[in-house]
């Protein structure tokens, strides 16, 4: 990664001596039992080595993180590090499709993430990253400390952020995505979260609170049973973290400023704000300092953005108030509720990064994305990048990569929305949202810029629609952004992670009803990579191709059989429209033809012959009727 | 234009006026026949004469004086004259009585029956149900079938009448029920055309289920009017091809109607199923793009045109175009028009065959 570093923490890395280790972990992804955070529904959850949540990672900005993953779970399973670049080591980046064909049971996947190699350190998150099993809890932060913080802070927590279904995964994703929801109404969550973690633990729950009926989830504190220990004159630095699936969070805490310094991982100079819009899959930093006058406890607020909803249920609770203790005898102070210009989005230009990075140099590519959602032609309800909607290829991506490193392969054999960049290109990803909804876009193996914002990209007013401007000093960096319905943003990097890196919506639904696309980046690099072999093997024992391009084809140019689909119906007058409205209409003309005929046939008849005939059908029919009368009577 | 007047309902009504009217012109006739025998010479006199003697019998059997005013067979007196004018005027004058109680009555049923109908119960159901408006659009399909059917006979309807009627005046027992007397011209017209009446009622109040309750005064009102219009040109030139343009013209617009119906009683049931799968009114959700309906099943959906538009509300009336057309609807309208030609071929089948035999 490319960064202007400030000389002075040039010369403080230079300076330190770098104890670089190894901190490994063992993480068997099993599920946990009778799991119930918000004290309503005990459901299954997929926890590791048989607890919910699973434990918080904390590291060194010089560690290097190995972690065993052991896969007990009824699919294939993998574990992607979010944020984290993964430098040309995209098989190591957990994206099942892109980068493997998944952990079967009972196989361990060992996913090595090289920290000092990247140079990045801050608030991050690791999460499974197949068959919505992050949705079903296997998702946990991930802290990276460097050597020296450049803001100063007595102590720091986590807060966790989330969303919570009390069904599993998998049924809720059979109705989305079925014949039966051609509007694509996202299942709604049933509650929120709000946990908080110190170090490489969760913060136990308030004396007070109701034992929890599962022993997994009984030594963690959520919600109102959750608390921070404040003291007065300290000042505490709070890591934020959306790990929901769904759920956008406002987060704010009553008689607290927050100041922000740390956006995904980059750190900004402090900046106040009122309450933070956090969408799934975003961290900040802030600061707050304890206050001085220490007779009440303080509300913390953890409300979810319900205008994605559906429908809001009445049962629903969307709001989780978790509390500042700064003496249990004290009484509770809760502002809420707040008046509804309160919820603002946040706008994440505004920071300011503390390591300056000039805006890259004029994009060499640029990649147009518009974001559009409706039913298919079988039916169900799709999300589509420029009208196509993504489907997984054969072989992981990254695989047909490296197979393919030094031969002719055009960009569709790696798949439809597969987008190939060369190797330090300057590359300019311009999203478009056209739905109605608001959608987290986020990127693998990459920080982008975020040079360009819009608030109706459909307009010709420039104070809707700016236009692009070169040459800004120091544009906020992350890799998560939200884009609010009809908003356009333009996203920057340089191409110099050889790999295949995702570039997806984070909201897991979207994701998979085909809000995804792929950057194929410098292929020719990768011709000497060697991707570990038990990434291929687990292929072969889930019986599928770790050979060939996206559509299973050994002929890298050979796109039959690529997958595809299902696509926008097409209305009108089709063909088999035509025939059968002609075979009505031929039909009716025929019936009208016959009507008139027999009319026509019956004038040939007099008057007297009409009579005649009249005369005798009376006849017959009373002859009829003496006969049944008689015989009635015999009976 | 569906909302304020509804085309069944008028073909309904205009073909019942319009036999309403024949009976009358029937009944005008034959009192004629009475009133000036050496007049007209029509099959009266020969029918009159050919059930004399059973007449007689009759007299004999019953004894009873029921025998029509006697017939004149003697000079034309001036004060012949002016009694045959009396006793015409005083005939005429019972025919219309009887005959307008007789409507008056039909009607008051009639319309009370639709007035409840629309007031208390359509509202329980047609407003919620994609389920109870295509029952309703299958029984008035199915009606209009027979309707449009027996329309087509109605060329033969003044000799029927013809035929009863004169069977009624000369004592004998009308399906058993009505005799003939001195009330008979006032009792004759007025249950004949109650019971037509009636008829009528039974069809229009099937029919009018699938029908926006706004719409039917105004259909039935001016297919009286046209009935009774149609009605006396057509006696009073006694034009059998006018009446039998007429049939034609009227059946196979009604039958168009019926099977437009029949396919909008086939769509409803399909787009209530589609409803209880998606828990939600489609209609309510989706308008008329992607998602708005079955894609199972479809043939063709148009993004446009729905029924419930301006001028395609006429369009699908007449001829029950949809926008969206599936497998179940179009096979439906087809097999409604085969119905209707295998009907009629049967028929006249039956017809010829009852015709070789005599």
């Amino acid at each position: 990664m490319k960064v202007a570093v400030h000389p002075f923490l040039l010369a403080l890395f230079g300076a330190l001596p770098v104890a670089a280790g190894v901190h490994e972990v063992w993480w068997n992804l099993s599920y946990a039992y009778n799991v119930s955070p918000d004290g309503l529904v005990p459901r299954r959850a997929i926890g590791v080595n048989g607890t919910w949540p699973p434990p918080p990672i904390s590291v060194s900005a010089n560690d290097t993180l190995i972690v065993h993953a052991t896969n007990y779970l009824d699919n294939p399973s993998s574990l992607h590090h979010h944020g984290m670049y993964a430098n040309k080591t995209a098989w190591y980046d957990g994206a099942v499709s892109i980068t493997q064909c998944g952990i079967p049971y009972g196989q361990t996947a060992t996913y090595v993430v090289d920290i000092p190699g990247s140079g990045q350190w801050g608030t991050y998150w690791v999460h499974a990253h197949s068959y919505g099993q992050y949705t079903d809890g296997l998702r946990a932060p991930f802290i990276i400390h460097p050597l020296q913080e450049l803001q100063t802070y007595d102590d720091e927590y986590v807060v966790v952020l989330g969303d919570w279904y009390h069904q599993e995964h998998d049924p809720l994703l059979k109705h989305f995505m079925s014949i039966a929801n051609p509007g694509g109404a996202e299942p709604v969550p049933d509650a929120p979260l709000m946990y908080f973690a110190h170090g490489d633990a969760y913060l136990p729950p308030i004396a007070s609170a109701t034992p929890n009926v599962s022993p997994s989830t009984n030594s963690v504190g959520f919600n109102e049973n959750a608390t921070l220990p404040f003291e007065s004159g300290k000042t505490y630095r709070l890591r934020i973290v959306n790990t929901g699936a769904f759920a956008a969070m406002f987060f704010w805490i009553d008689g607290h400023e927050m100041r922000v310094i740390e956006v995904d991982g980059t750190d900004v100079e402090p900046y106040v704000v009122e309450q933070l819009n956090i969408a799934v899959a975003q961290r900040y930093s802030v600061l707050v300092t304890a206050r001085n006058d220490t007779s009440s406890n303080w509300a913390i607020h953890g409300n979810m953005d319900t205008v994605m909803f559906d429908t809001v249920p009445a049962s629903l609770n969307p709001n989780a108030t978790s509390t500042i203790t700064y003496s249990s005898s004290n009484s509770l102070k809760n502002l809420s509720p707040v008046p509804l210009e309160f919820y603002q989005p946040t706008d994440e230009t505004v920071f300011v990064p503390s390591v300056v990075q000039p805006q890259l140099p004029p994009a060499d590519q640029v990649v147009d994305l518009e974001v559009t959602f409706d039913t298919m032609n079988d039916g169900t309800n799709h999300a589509m990048f420029n009208m196509k909607t993504y489907n997984f290829p054969k072989v992981p991506t990254v695989f047909t990569q490296v197979e393919y490193a030094n031969q002719n392969i055009t960009e569709l054999a790696f798949g439809e929305l597969a987008f190939t960049l060369d190797h330090l290109s300057v590359v300019d990803i311009v999203v478009k949202n056209g739905d109605v909804g608001k959608h987290p876009f986020h990127i693998h193996g990459h920080k982008f810029q975020i040079i360009n914002r819009g608030v109706d990209y459909t307009s010709n007013d420039t104070t809707l629609n700016p236009p692009l401007k070169e040459g800004q000093a120091n544009p906020i960096r992350r890799d998560t952004i939200q884009l609010l319905p009809l908003h356009s943003a333009t996203l920057r990097f340089v191409a110099d992670n050889p790999g295949s890196w995702l570039f997806h919506c984070h909201i897991d639904w979207h994701f998979s009803s085909g809000l995804a696309a792929v950057f194929v980046e410098a292929t020719p690099l990768l011709a000497d990579a060697s991707v570990p072999q038990f990434f291929k093997d687990q292929c072969a024992t889930l019986d599928l191709p770790s050979q060939g391009n996206a559509a299973g084809n050994q002929d890298p140019n050979n796109l039959k059989g690529l997958p595809e689909g299902p696509f926008p119906q097409i209305l009108g007058w089709r063909p088999k429209g035509i025939g059968a409205m002609f075979g009505c209409v031929l039909t009716a003309t025929l019936g009208m033809a016959t009507v008139t005929w027999y009319a026509v046939s019956g004038r040939k008849l007099t008057d007297e012959q009409l009579e005649e005939e009249v005369r005798r059908q009376r006849a017959t029919k009373k002859s009829w009727k003496s006969v049944v009368a008689s015989k009635l009577k015999s009976a | 234009m569906p909302n304020v007047f509804s085309v069944p309902i008028f073909f309904i009504v205009f073909r019942e006026t319009l036999e309403a009217v024949i009976i009358i012109s029937v009944l005008l006739g034959i009192v004629e026949q009475i009133a000036n025998p050496q007049s007209g010479g029509e099959s009266l006199s020969a029918a009159t004469t050919a059930v004399e003697p059973e007449k007689e019998k009759q007299n004999i059997e019953s004894g009873q004086p029921e025998a029509p005013p006697s017939l004149p067979s003697g000079d034309d007196t001036s004060s012949d004259e002016v009694q045959r004018k009396k006793l015409l005027r005083k005939l005429r004058i019972q025919i219309f009585i009887g005959s307008a109680v007789g409507l008056l009555t039909a009607l008051a049923i009639g319309a009370a029956f639709i007035a409840i109908w629309f007031t208390e119960a359509s509202n329980l159901w047609k407003k919620s149900e994609e389920l109870w408006e295509g029952i309703f659009s299958l029984i008035a399909a199915i009606l209009i079938f027979v309707i449009g059917i027996t329309m087509l006979k109605m060329d033969k309807a003044k000799a029927k009448w013809r035929v009863k009627l004169q069977e009624a005046f000369e004592g004998k027992a009308v399906d058993g029920r009505t005799k003939a007397g001195k009330w008979a011209l006032l009792v004759l017209p007025l249950i004949t055309v109650l019971r037509e009446g009636v008829e009528a009622v039974v069809f229009v109040g099937g029919v009018s289920l699938a029908q926006p309750a706004t719409s039917i005064p105004l259909a039935a009102i001016v297919g009286i009017i046209c009935g009774i219009i149609i009605g006396y040109f057509i006696y009073a030139f006694a034009s059998r091809t006018t009446l039998t343009v007429f049939i034609i013209v009227m059946t196979n617009l009604i039958l168009l109607i019926g099977a437009g119906l029949f396919s909008k009683a086939i769509g409803l049931f399909q787009g209530y199923l589609f409803s209880k799968l998606l828990g939600v009114d489609v209609d309510d959700a989706g308008g008329t793009g992607p998602g708005s309906y079955d894609v199972r099943g479809n043939v063709w959906h148009l993004d446009c045109c729905s029924p419930a538009g301006q001028g395609w509300m006429v369009f699908a009336a007449i001829f029950g175009w949809t926008n969206n057309g599936t497998l179940g609807t179009i096979l439906g309208y087809v097999f409604y028009w085969i119905a209707v030609v295998v009907t009629l071929l049967f028929l006249k089948r039956r017809e010829n065959k009852n015709r070789a035999q005599a």
